[in-house]
């Protein structure tokens, strides 16, 4: 009739994963995560195969303008923008002789699914007309190639050689020579640090709190005093926070695995292979730092006396959850307070490998600060285990901390 | 082997500077149903509490066959606390299969002994129903059910009758009945003296953390029984004697009730009393739980 610990803290782990497999809400919360991964994986490489495509009506002294910004749109002119641009009159060669005398034909052309008509006026001044807006690309478009028509208008009128226009016009670049290169990146690392920021921290507050709210269930229902009468507390939260570190960790490796999936689907292998090289250290990270928070998730639900009190007891939780993501996310730029923060247990889990995405960390300095995390989570384990088991079995009113304290160290 | 049973002595404790136990002791018999009777607040939930081991009393020994309550023996306790403990959004078999494992039970016996259960106490339509969506009653029976699901060795249960109707009564006083005949130590607490006193073998009284009166029921009320005598005689429905050192408390269609002092006999009485007519009834009469509750109290 004995039960092992282990078989004991599984069974309670066990539980947990099930109730949590059979929320619909946490079900319906994942699908909607993995949706939004692989939509946002999906859509901008859809987007980023097609050239916008314009059309623009020109008169016959716009003309070399318009045939000069589709010249530039189709070569993919460095610092310009890629368009497919499709010149004509701006008089509908189909139609006969203009139906309403008192409608101009740039307005006629421009009924005509014509984006923006091209004029010159007397004094030379290149004119847009459009109905609404002119899109921005177009526009960048048509002002370089407005100056570019001038410029060759002027050196031809100065007698310059072809060579020399070609080295007014078109001047050879810079040459960039990087000293300590980094790594070509397809995606922004900032990028990558706010994708695992965010999805960290929605992750451990839902987890957190489902922690708490799992613990208070069991006090306001009273089952906690049968559980306790069989069940050391400490293994009862040690079960708890098992189940809930598993189904946490699961639940972000399959949102990352969706959003890798996805990528390398779109055929954005290169993606693919910049994320798993950094998604290990956050992985690593994120479940230590899970773990280091997890106790105190459930004394945060403990302190409570009913599901009501859990908006102010776990609000201390919130925070110490919400800090490090926006550190991470806003402090970018490497400095002593980044690296300082890259070793504080409650931002390291973040900032360290968001220091390592962006190449600034060496490669000794994530053991470091690992070391330093998973002291502080033994550290506040027992901290948690202490008032967790001075408070769960209090369920009459909201127990203070130092209740808890006192009565854990009895328990 | 004898089962064992369980001794508490000397619990004492003190929520902050409120004593809620003072000096508790009285023992739980196996094979019978002790009575755990008290007013509002005079420690028995306290004391219950503090056997299954969800309270760390300030002082005082709880012990099982003469073992102290270590985890082991705590876990072949059957306890039924107070505010009822389970999961209100759990299958009711699930929960009960649940909680078993908890305790030690193999997962496929578990299920068997949930099955069993749940159809002795008519509930086994409900078993994939949540628990919440029961009547309080049903839930109480499911409650019942987690209690003995492991088929404990010692069944402690805090109120296990309020809030049933009579035939609910009746099937889980068959219930903790039955246990106690397989020589369990069955203690339950109660508000209902009348339900308490028709069922119990052994009684534990506690007044203001301090337990007034405990043993057999029955000798509990010889104990205290005065000398007053109840007397029918037939024809005369109002008899009322005049002897000495006799006061009649009352005369009726009951019988006449009298109480004798030091010097009376009650032999005078009965003859009496057949001078008056054919007896149909003579005898001292106990003290009901009611009034032996009253008194201690007092």
């Amino acid at each position: 009739m004995t039960t092992s610990r282990t078989a004991l803290v599984r069974l309670v782990a066990g539980r947990e994963i099930a109730v949590k497999l059979r929320d619909k809400g946490f079900l319906a919360s994942t699908a909607v995560f993995i949706a939004v991964i692989v939509l946002a994986v999906a859509v901008p490489a859809l987007i980023e195969g097609d050239t916008p495509e314009y059309t623009v009506a020109a008169d016959d002294a716009a003309r070399p303008v318009a045939e000069t910004a589709a010249t530039l749109g189709a070569a993919g002119v460095p610092g310009l923008p890629s368009a497919d641009i499709t010149v004509g009159p701006i008089e509908d060669p189909a139609a006969g002789a203009p139906s309403d005398p008192s409608v101009s034909a740039v307005e006629e052309a421009l009924a005509r699914d014509v984006d923006v008509a091209l004029s010159v006026d007397a004094d030379g001044t290149v004119i847009i007309t459009a109905l609404e807006d002119v899109p921005g690309d177009l526009e960048e478009l048509l002002a370089a190639a407005s100056s570019l028509v001038t410029t060759q208008a002027v050196a031809s009128a100065a007698g310059l050689s072809a060579e020399q226009l070609a080295d007014l016009t078109a001047p050879t670049p810079p040459r960039v020579d990087l000293l300590e290169p980094k790594p070509e990146q397809p995606v922004p690392p900032e990028l990558v640090i706010v994708i695992f920021g965010f999805l960290f921290y929605f992750t451990v507050l839902t987890f957190g709190i489902a922690i708490a709210q799992s613990v208070v269930e069991e006090k306001s229902s009273r089952v906690v005093e049968i559980l306790v009468a069989a069940v050391p507390i400490r293994w009862l939260l040690a079960g708890k926070v098992l189940g809930n570190t598993v189904m946490a960790f699961a639940q972000v490796l399959l949102i990352v695995g969706a959003g890798l999936l996805g990528a390398s689907a779109m055929g954005q292998g290169e993606i693919v292979a910049q994320v798993l090289s950094v998604s290990g250290w956050f992985l690593a990270f994120f479940v230590l730092g899970f773990l280091m928070l997890a106790c105190l998730w459930a004394v945060a639900g403990s302190l409570a006396a009913r599901v009501e009190d859990l908006q102010s007891t776990t609000l201390y939780m919130q925070l110490a959850v919400m800090a490090p993501f926006f550190a991470a996310i806003l402090i970018r730029d490497e400095g002593p307070g980044r690296v300082a923060l890259s070793y504080f247990p409650l931002t390291a889990p973040l900032m360290m490998p968001a220091r390592l995405a962006t190449g600034d960390a060496a490669a000794w300095e994530p053991w470091v600060a690992m070391g330093i995390v998973a002291a502080t989570a033994v550290a506040l384990v027992a901290v948690g285990a202490r008032l967790y088991a001075g408070s769960v079995l209090n369920t009459s009113a909201r127990t203070r901390l130092g209740g808890a304290w006192a009565a854990g160290g009895r328990a | 082997m004898t089962s064992p049973s369980l001794q508490i002595t000397g619990l004492t404790h003190a929520f902050g500077d409120r004593t809620a136990l003072d000096q508790v002791g009285f023992e739980v018999r196996p094979g019978r149903l002790t009575g755990f009777v008290g007013a509002n607040g005079a420690g028995k939930t306290t004391t219950m509490r503090a056997i299954v081991g969800v309270l760390a009393p300030d002082a005082g020994e709880i012990a099982f066959g003469g073992r102290p309550m270590t985890l082991e023996v705590r876990r072949r306790i059957g306890y039924m606390p107070e505010e009822r403990g389970l999961y209100p959004k759990m299958k009711v078999a699930e929960q009960l299969v649940y909680l078993a494992r908890i305790l030690g039970v193999a997962k496929d016996q578990a299920q068997d002994r949930a099955d069993g259960l749940l159809e002795a106490l008519g509930l086994t339509d409900r078993r994939d129903d949540m628990l919440h969506t029961l009547s309080l009653g049903n839930q109480q029976r499911v409650q019942v059910a987690a209690a003995l699901i492991h088929e404990p060795d010692l069944l402690i249960l805090d109120e296990p009758f309020s809030g049933l109707d009579p035939i609910a009564m009746d099937a889980m006083a068959e219930r903790l009945r039955e246990r106690a005949d397989a020589g369990v130590p069955v203690l339950f607490s109660s508000h209902q003296l009348d339900l308490v006193e028709r069922l119990c073998d052994d009684l534990v009284l506690i007044h203001q953390g301090r337990v007034v009166a405990a043993g057999a029921a029955r000798a509990l009320r010889e104990e205290r029984a005065g000398r007053r005598y109840r007397v029918e005689v037939g024809g005369a429905p109002a008899w009322r004697p005049a002897l000495a050192g006799m006061t009649v408390i009352d005369a009726g269609a009951a019988g006449t009730l009298v109480d004798l002092d030091e010097t009376a006999d009650p032999q005078a009485l009965l003859a009496a009393a057949q001078a008056a007519g054919p007896v149909a009834h003579f005898s001292r009469t106990l003290p009901s739980l009611a009034d032996l509750f009253a008194e201690v109290v007092r």
